[in-house]
């Protein structure tokens, strides 16, 4: 009798018996990952957006109590429209013209000549007289595009900062909504 | 003999395994397909004249909904090519409808300019929220709803359509 044909040969082992199943399951998961990347990636050249809040960052904070600062940080691939920002404060009103800081300059079409903000933009905005300690609240309306070709409706956010102590440093800057704890980045 | 089986009972399971694939990328990304556009039909919204018109009255033709602003450059830019493609193909059927998140003073003035050939609805803000229902997530624009003869969603579609995809959707929904 040759060796090979023993008695528990001929059972199937119970690894063997598995075995096909388990080569079947991955195949069918690796087909069907292959498959979802595959036409993720085919499509995913055409729009990946963040929420206008995250890709629009707006924080403000009192500087003394004759001005404050609003600050948007804008993501890359992201622009804010300037003749599209306005700032008002409460208590109101601004004790004198906000001075926004000139954008990079873009031919529009319908609009002409327009200026954009990336990146970050700063601006100074002068209060009526606060007492330290008192609440101002910074109002900014702003409109922006993701450079892929979409744009994001305009949008009133609002900050509540507190004037600093006479003769202190300025407030830290207050975020408007915090930036939301992603996995994948 | 069983084995083979088997072996056929693998490749059906990947392959089917694929199209799932395929399916759950397509709704992840595009979206809409399939769907009933019961909603979009049941709205009327003040056209250019201050007219109530029924986005349910252009139901049997092949509807491609755009929800657009002028200060949406992108918006600005892809609407010559649905002007002329509703020159081409809008005898066989093809509709277009834009829906203006804007004031009606600065949708007739860029209407004008490019001289435009399909009803500008004006929804202001309130069309954002429609949009979302339609699946715009984010309520970017321009988005667009396609919708079929027989009044299904054929494509919702978020950013700026290519000529390639316009003319694909007018060959199979014509």
């Amino acid at each position: 009798m040759p060796p090979s044909v023993r008695a528990d040969s001929l059972r199937p082992p119970a690894s063997a018996a598995g075995a096909p199943v388990a080569r079947a399951a991955s195949l069918v998961g690796i087909a069907a990952v292959a498959s979802l990347v595959f036409h993720v990636g085919t499509a995913s050249a055409e729009i990946k957006l963040l929420p206008p809040e995250e890709a629009f960052r707006y924080a403000a904070r009192a500087v003394d109590g004759g001005t404050v600062e609003a600050r948007f940080d804008i993501a890359d691939g992201y622009y804010l429209y300037r003749d599209k920002l306005r700032f008002a404060v409460e208590p109101g009103p601004l004790a004198g013209g906000v001075a926004l800081p000139a954008g990079k300059v873009k031919d529009d079409e319908f609009f002409g000549r327009v200026e954009t903000y990336r990146d970050r933009v700063l601006v100074r905005i002068p209060i009526a007289p606060a007492a330290p300690g008192q609440s101002v609240t910074v109002q900014a309306d702003s409109q922006g595009c993701a450079d892929v070709g979409v744009c994001y409706p305009p949008v009133s956010q609002r900050i509540t900062v507190v004037v600093p102590p006479a003769g202190g440093p300025a407030g830290a800057f207050v975020e408007a909504s915090p930036a939301k704890k992603r996995w994948f980045r | 003999m069983a084995s083979a089986g088997r072996r056929w009972i693998v490749v059906g399971a990947a392959v089917l395994a694929l199209l799932f694939g395929a399916w759950v990328a397509r709704s992840l990304l595009e979206g809409g397909g399939g769907r009933d556009a019961g909603t979009l039909l049941a709205v009327a919204l003040p056209d250019l004249a201050g007219e109530q018109q029924a986005i349910g009255q252009w139901k049997g033709k092949l509807l491609v909904v755009n929800f657009w602003a002028t200060w949406c450059a992108p918006c600005r830019e892809e609407m010559p090519m649905f002007v002329e493609a509703q020159k081409r193909h809008g005898d066989r059927g093809l509709q277009f409808v834009g829906i203006a998140v804007d004031e009606a003073a600065k949708v007739r003035q860029f209407a004008d300019s490019i001289g435009l050939n399909y009803p500008s609805l004006i929804g202001g803000y309130g069309a954002m929220e429609l949009s979302r229902t339609l699946g715009n997530s984010l309520m970017a624009l321009p988005f667009t709803v396609v919708v079929g003869r027989d009044g299904q969603v054929l494509l919702t579609h978020l950013g700026p359509m290519k000529q390639a995809q316009l003319d694909r959707l007018v060959e199979s929904g014509l």
